[in-house]
């Protein structure tokens, strides 16, 4: 069975996540969508707010997905599964998870990555992030859970900008700068095109590894290169000595890696603070650039440090392959 | 690389991993090896040991031995930041 893809609309309170998925479901290109809202309250109400058959869309009550009911984001993507292969439900082909506005993507998507059920059912195909134009910058200042939230994001959905000029007012520099790997689209009323917002090929794109080194609200970007191929073997104990040492500080990695052992065809690495994909192998370099990229997101930690284990483990590594 | 800038990259990733475990220190080259020198006076010593691996030394007392970095940054952290959070890799669904 090939795996149904999901994706994660997550922003802060009142950034139009809802107005988003709503506008979405009315999208022929998005017909067969079942969706699944976490809500956060004693009284659910995001979803009444979404015109789409009531069949097609599952709630997640009384907590926030990130902390309490992650089983039940896990469970209820379990029954979607259930009643499809039953013929219960429209045989959809895709689900969006709607979260909290004061979720954590991160437990979410290390959910849906490594559940053993429910990620061979099911793959994650991408994380969208809204941020409101008018009130995002002021947002991103006083909750480091929206910054997180954008951080972590495939794709920013800038919203409300009728309200005001994203460009103008140094928002969309700021999501630039915070998540150069991210692209950013804008949405008035929720109006956006579905399909550069599931379109699961900009991972690949070569383009998102062109970022500035960035600090900002303690969160900082930066972008490690390597004229020399690593071995496959410094790779793997890279992203180990990261996952042990970084825990969440380590908020997104994506990468590009001139591998060794694998002349002509680079690895894309991709992971969620200590969650990583299985590196995917590309027939060949996306542009004319023969050397390692790897983007990191992170709370505080150093490039120049992360450069140094690099370096030393490949040493290491290569001093043993002679010997 | 020259086993200048070498050592120059295993003294970075030290004082980095310090760093990263909200340890206050230093680090510092000796002759055959590292010293990394953190609060209340403590030292430890990283000694090269033959014919590849580090050896860890409190004083004249033998702390542990690693066949490389990840495991020399293992045993640094039991002993000078035990609390500080652990992880471990986990590889999940492959890419979309």
């Amino acid at each position: 069975m090939t795996p149904i893809p999901v994706s994660v609309i997550t922003g802060f309170l009142g950034s139009g996540k809802t107005t988003l998925l709503s506008r979405l479901l009315r999208d022929p290109a998005l017909e067969r969508t079942a969706v699944i809202i976490n809500e956060f309250g004693a009284v659910g109400l995001d979803h009444l707010l979404v015109e789409s058959s009531d069949e097609q869309i599952l709630m997640l009550e009384g907590g926030c997905v990130c902390c309490t009911v992650r089983g039940d984001l896990v469970r209820t993507a379990g029954e979607l599964l259930s009643r499809r292969a039953a013929g219960a439900v429209t045989p959809f082909e895709r689900i969006v998870v709607e979260t909290t506005g004061l979720a954590d993507p991160a437990p979410i998507l290390h959910a849906l990555m490594t559940d053993r059920d429910v990620a061979e059912a099911l793959r994650l195909e991408s994380v969208i992030a809204t941020v409101d134009a008018a009130a995002g910058a002021a947002t991103l200042d006083a909750h480091p859970q929206s910054v997180k939230q954008a951080a972590l994001a495939d794709r920013i959905v800038i919203t409300k900008t009728d309200l005001a000029d994203p460009a103008a007012n140094g928002l969309a520099e700021r999501l630039q700068a915070l998540n150069p790997g991210a692209p950013k689209l804008t949405a008035l009323h929720g109006a956006v095109d579905a399909r550069r917002l599931f379109d699961g090929r900009a991972r690949y794109d070569p383009a998102i590894y062109e970022a500035p080194a960035h600090h900002h609200a303690g969160i900082n970007t930066f972008c490690l290169r390597r004229d020399k191929p690593l071995h496959a073997v410094t790779l793997s104990l890279f992203l180990q000595v990261l996952a042990e040492h970084c825990g969440a500080r380590l908020l997104r990695l994506k990468g590009l890696v001139d591998v060794v052992e694998s002349p002509g065809r680079p690895a894309v690495i991709h992971g969620v603070q200590h969650v990583f994909h299985p590196p995917a192998w590309l027939e060949a370099w996306p542009d004319d650039e023969r050397s390692t990229r790897m983007v990191v997101i992170s709370q505080g930690l150093d490039a120049g440090w992360m450069q140094d284990l690099l370096e030393v483990l490949d040493d290491e590594v290569k001093a043993c392959s002679i010997s | 690389m020259s086993s200048h800038s070498i050592d120059r990259a295993i003294e970075g990733a030290l004082a980095g991993a310090l760093e990263v475990w909200s340890v206050e220190g230093s680090v510092s080259r000796e002759r055959d090896g590292f010293a990394l020198r953190v609060a209340a006076g403590m030292k430890i010593r990283v000694v090269r040991a033959a014919p590849s691996g580090w050896m860890l030394f409190r004083g004249t007392r033998l702390l542990g031995e690693a066949a490389g970095l990840p495991g020399l940054l293992r045993q640094l952290r039991e002993e000078l930041a035990p609390h500080a959070a652990r992880g471990r890799l986990i590889v999940g669904s492959p890419l979309p």
